[in-house]
C-alpha cells in the first residue's frame, strides 16, 4: 500500500567551518561558512525512503523554510531520491514556532501518512519542531527513534528501515532511545517521528540521483500564504564562546600525578 | 660499532648535557623508520637545538670517523633513515622553528626538524599552504620531505616537493654551512646544487633550514567517486578528467580486491550500488557548475562510468577519502603485503599491469596482486599479499625472487623501480635497474666529493 512521508532539510553549518561569535555578540559570523543538511534531517530522508521502497511505493515530499539558500538542502534530499520538494521562503530568524507552524500548515495541505524530522538540529539544538508539531496537528508522537540492530548489521546493509507500519497501514511500531536503553512505542497513525543518530546510515546520494534531482520541482510558499505568523517569539540578545580551555601541564612521573590529582585537583 | 673516547668526550665537553641519549628506548624509537624489515641498533641519538650544533657535531664526527644518519619523522617506506649498523642518528626534531610568513614573496622560512602539519597550520593563517601533502603529515618533517623529494596526494596538482623549495641551508659532512639560493625565485648562476639535496635522501648533506615556496589556500573543492569497469575505463577517465572543467587536485584508484581488505578491516566500504572492479577518487578545485553538469552527463550518456557519487559535505569527503587513505593499513591489517611503489609512462600503465598480472599467475599462483595509487601521476603501488598458507619466511625470501621479476618489467616499460618512496636500503640493489651503470658512476662520484670518507647515511641509495 502507497505511502505519503514529509520529511524535513534544515540548512545547518557544517561543523567543520570554524564558527565564531559576532562583534555584537548576538550571533555568529556568517562570511566563509559552510553548509549541509541537518544530519538528522537526512537520517529522516533515508528512513522515509527506505519505508516507501519497502511497502510498494508512495512519495517522499521534503520541505524547508529559509531564504533560497535552502535549495541546496533541498536538492540533496532530492538526489537521494525524494520525489518532490517545499520551499518555505522566509528571511530573517526563525523560532521553533514558526517552524512548527509552517510544517502544520503544509501536512494539513499535503496530508502526509507520516512525517519524519530530525529530533533537533545541529545548529541550535532545540529539540522542539516535532514535538510541537505533533501536538498542534493532534497526532500521535515517537521522539527520539532507533533501532536495535547496529549500523553495521545485515539489516542496516540491505537498507531495512526500521520503522515498522502494520500491514493494515493503522499503526507504526517505533524503538526509541531512553536514558538507559531503548523503549518500543506502538503509535497510531498518523503521527510524527523525530530521529536519533543510530535510526540508520543515510545513503550517499548517486550522480545520477544529484543529476535528476535538478529537474524535480520545488514548490514555493511562504509564511504569510500558509497563515503563519513569523515573528519570532524568542530573540537571541547575548552569544558567547565557552571559556577557553586551560593548557595541560607534563608530570615527571606517576607520583607527581597521584598527589596532583588528590591533592591539587581533589578528585580521588 | 663502539664510539671512539675521545669523541664522547668531546660530546660531553663541548655540547649541551641533554645534546646526546643512549638510553635503549630511544635508540630503538630513533634508529628506524616505518619499514620494519631491518632491526634498528644505532650507537648514539643526538639532538642538536641549531644549525652550528650540527655543524660543530658533524665535524667532530668526521674526525673521529663516526658515521651518522640524518632523521627527520622517520616515516619512511624505503628505510632511508634507518641505523642498522651502530651510526648515530642526527634527529632534527628539535629544530622546528617557523619564521612569520612572508605573504609578499609568499614564502616561509623554517627549520628542517618543523612537522608538516604544523607548517600547513603556520601558513593556513594567511589563506596560504605548502602543497606538500599526504597521509603522514603529522608526523612527518620538511628536512625528510626534502630529502625524500615527497610526493603524496596532491603531486598531479603541485608537482613534487622539489617545485616548492626556494632555498636551502646545508650541512655538508664536514661541517662546513651551505646557503643555497636564499630565498630567489631565478637565480642563473651555475649549477644548482641546491637540487642535488632534494631528493638525496641524505647521503650528501644534512638539511638545517629551508625557505619554502607557498601558493594559495584551494577554495572550492569537491570531491568524487566513480564506479568504472576496468583499468582502460579508470585511464579513459583520466584523459576526461583532464579535460573538464576544473583543476584537477587529486586522480587516484584502486581496485576491489583492496576494497575488501578495507571492509574486512575497517568496516567500510565505496558507497554504490554495486560493487565494482574499480573505483576512482576524483578531487577538483573551482568545477564550474553549470558545465559540470554536462560534462557528469556525458560520462554516464558514453557509459565511460557505471555509477558515481560527490561529497555532499565535509563528512562525506572525508568518508571518500578514507576509502582510498585506508587500504594501505587495512592490507597490513588482514595479512602480510609485500610493497612496491614503482612508477610507469601513463600511456603504458594498461599494458604493464596486464603483464604483471600473468606474470604474477604463472609464477606465483595464489599470490594476490592489489593494486592502488595515484594513477594520475602513473604512479601504483604494487602490494602483494602473502597467501594464508604460504610459510612467512618462504614468502619473505621468494619476494626477492619476484621483484626482481616485477623490476624487470617496469624496466622493460621504462619505468621507474621507485616513485616517490626513495631507495633507501631497501631498494638499494635494484637501483640498476632504473639507472644506468654511468649514472651509478656519477652518483658515486658526487658522493665521494661530498662525502668523501662515505660517514653521511652511508649503504644508502649507493
Amino acid at each position: 500500500m502507497p505511502i505519503k512521508i514529509l520529511v524535513t532539510a534544515k540548512r545547518v553549518e557544517d561543523y567543520e567551518s570554524k564558527i565564531k561569535v559576532n562583534a555584537q555578540g548576538n550571533g555568529i559570523v556568517l562570511e566563509g561558512l559552510k553548509y549541509k543538511i541537518n544530519p538528522f534531517d537526512e537520517i529522516g530522508v533515508e528512513e522515509a525512503l527506505r519505508l516507501v521502497a519497502k511497502h510498494g511505493g508512495g512519495e517522499v515530499v521534503v520541505a524547508s523554510v529559509g531564504t533560497k539558500d535552502v535549495h541546496e538542502q533541498l536538492r540533496h534530499a532530492l538526489a537521494m531520491g525524494a520525489t518532490r520538494a517545499i520551499w518555505v521562503n522566509h528571511a530573517g530568524p526563525l523560532d521553533q514556532m514558526t517552524v512548527a507552524g509552517c510544517l502544520q500548515k503544509l501536512i494539513e495541505k499535503e496530508k502526509p501518512d507520516l512525517a519524519i524530522l530530525g529530533k533537533q538540529a545541529i545548529d541550535d539544538d532545540q529539540n522542539q519542531v516535532g514535538q510541537y508539531l505533533a501536538e498542534w496537528l493532534g497526532w500521535s508522537q515517537a521522539t527520539f527513534a532507533s533501532k536495535e540492530e547496529s549500523l553495521e548489521s545485515e539489516a542496516e546493509k540491505s537498507k531495512t528501515p526500521a520503522l515498522q507500519l502494520s500491514a493494515d497501514a493503522k499503526t507504526l511500531t517505533v524503538i526509541r532511545e531512553v536514558d538507559g536503553g531503548l523503549e518500543t512505542l506502538e503509535c497510531s497513525m498518523p503521527c510524527v517521528v523525530t530521529t536519533d543518530l543510530r535510526l540508520n546510515q543515510p545513503r550517499y546520494a548517486s550522480l545520477p540521483g544529484i543529476m535528476k534531482a535538478k529537474s524535480k520541482p520545488i514548490e514555493e510558499h511562504t509564511p504569510a500564504t500558509l497563515g503563519v505568523d513569523a515573528t519570532p517569539k524568542i530573540t537571541v540578545t547575548k552569544m558567547e564562546h565557552p571559556p577557553a580551555r586551560k593548557a595541560g601541564i607534563k608530570v615527571p612521573d606517576v607520583a607527581t600525578l597521584m598527589d596532583k590529582l588528590k591533592n591539587e585537583a581533589k578528585v580521588i | 660499532m663502539t664510539l671512539p673516547d675521545a669523541f664522547r668526550a668531546a660530546l660531553t665537553a663541548d655540547f649541551p648535557a641533554d645534546f646526546a641519549s643512549s638510553d635503549a628506548a630511544d635508540l630503538v624509537t630513533y634508529g628506524k623508520d616505518w619499514t620494519k624489515v631491518f632491526t634498528p641498533a644505532p650507537s648514539l641519538l643526538v639532538r642538536p637545538r641549531s644549525t652550528d650544533e650540527v655543524s660543530r657535531f658533524l665535524k667532530l664526527a668526521s674526525a673521529h670517523g663516526v658515521a651518522v644518519v640524518p632523521s627527520g619523522g622517520r616515516t619512511g617506506l624505503s628505510g632511508g633513515a634507518v641505523a642498522a649498523k651502530g651510526e648515530v642518528v642526527l634527529s632534527l626534531e628539535r629544530m622546528r622553528a617557523m619564521e612569520p610568513v612572508d605573504t609578499l614573496a609568499m614564502t616561509v622560512r623554517v627549520q628542517a626538524g618543523a612537522v608538516t602539519e604544523a607548517v600547513h597550520h603556520h601558513c593556513a593563517r594567511d589563506g596560504l599552504f605548502w602543497p606538500v601533502d599526504f597521509a603522514s603529515k603529522g608526523s612527518s618533517q620538511v628536512g625528510g620531505n626534502i630529502a625524500t623529494n615527497a610526493g603524496g596526494v596532491r603531486v598531479i596538482r603541485y608537482g613534487l616537493t622539489r617545485n616548492w623549495v626556494l632555498g636551502l641551508q646545508v650541512v655538508t659532512p664536514g661541517g662546513e654551512v651551505l646557503e643555497l639560493n636564499g630565498a630567489l625565485e631565478k637565480n642563473n648562476t651555475g649549477v644548482d646544487l641546491r637540487q642535488l639535496f632534494i631528493g638525496s635522501e641524505g647521503i650528501l648533506g644534512v638539511i638545517t633550514e629551508a625557505t619554502l615556496k607557498l601558493t594559495r589556500l584551494p577554495e572550492k573543492v569537491d570531491v568524487f567517486l566513480f564506479a568504472v569497469n576496468d583499468l582502460q575505463a579508470v585511464l579513459a577517465l583520466f584523459e576526461e578528467a583532464r579535460r573538464g572543467p576544473f583543476t584537477v587536485m587529486a586522480y587516484e584508484f584502486f581496485t576491489d580486491r583492496c576494497s575488501r581488505r578495507l571492509e574486512a578491516h575497517r568496516k567500510i566500504r565505496p558507497p554504490f550500488e554495486a560493487p565494482t572492479s574499480h573505483a576512482v577518487l576524483l578531487e577538483v578545485e573551482d568545477a564550474k557548475p553549470g558545465a559540470l553538469d554536462g560534462w557528469l552527463a556525458s560520462l554516464f550518456e558514453r557509459g565511460l562510468v557505471n555509477d558515481g557519487t560527490l561529497a555532499a559535505d565535509s563528512d562525506q569527503a572525508k568518508f571518500l577519502w578514507s576509502l582510498r587513505e585506508g587500504i594501505s593499513e587495512s592490507l597490513s591489517a588482514t595479512g602480510l603485503p609485500h610493497k612496491n611503489d614503482i612508477s610507469l609512462p601513463i600511456s603504458g600503465l594498461k599494458a604493464f599491469c596486464d603483464e604483471l598480472e600473468a606474470l604474477l599467475a604463472k609464477g606465483y599462483p595464489g599470490w594476490e596482486l592489489c593494486l592502488f595509487g595515484h594513477i594520475g601521476d602513473g604512479n601504483l603501488h604494487v602490494n602483494i599479499m602473502k597467501p594464508e598458507a604460504m610459510d612467512k619466511a618462504a614468502f619473505l625470501e621468494r619476494t626477492h625472487a619476484c621483484d626482481a621479476d616485477v623490476f624487470a618489467l617496469v624496466k622493460a616499460h621504462r619505468g621507474s623501480i621507485s616513485a616517490e618512496h626513495g631507495i633507501g636500503l631497501l631498494k638499494r640493489d635494484f637501483l640498476s635497474y632504473s639507472r644506468t651503470p654511468v649514472e651509478l658512476a656519477l652518483m658515486r662520484a658526487l658522493k665521494q666529493t661530498f662525502d668523501p670518507k662515505d660517514l653521511l647515511n652511508p649503504g644508502k641509495v649507493l
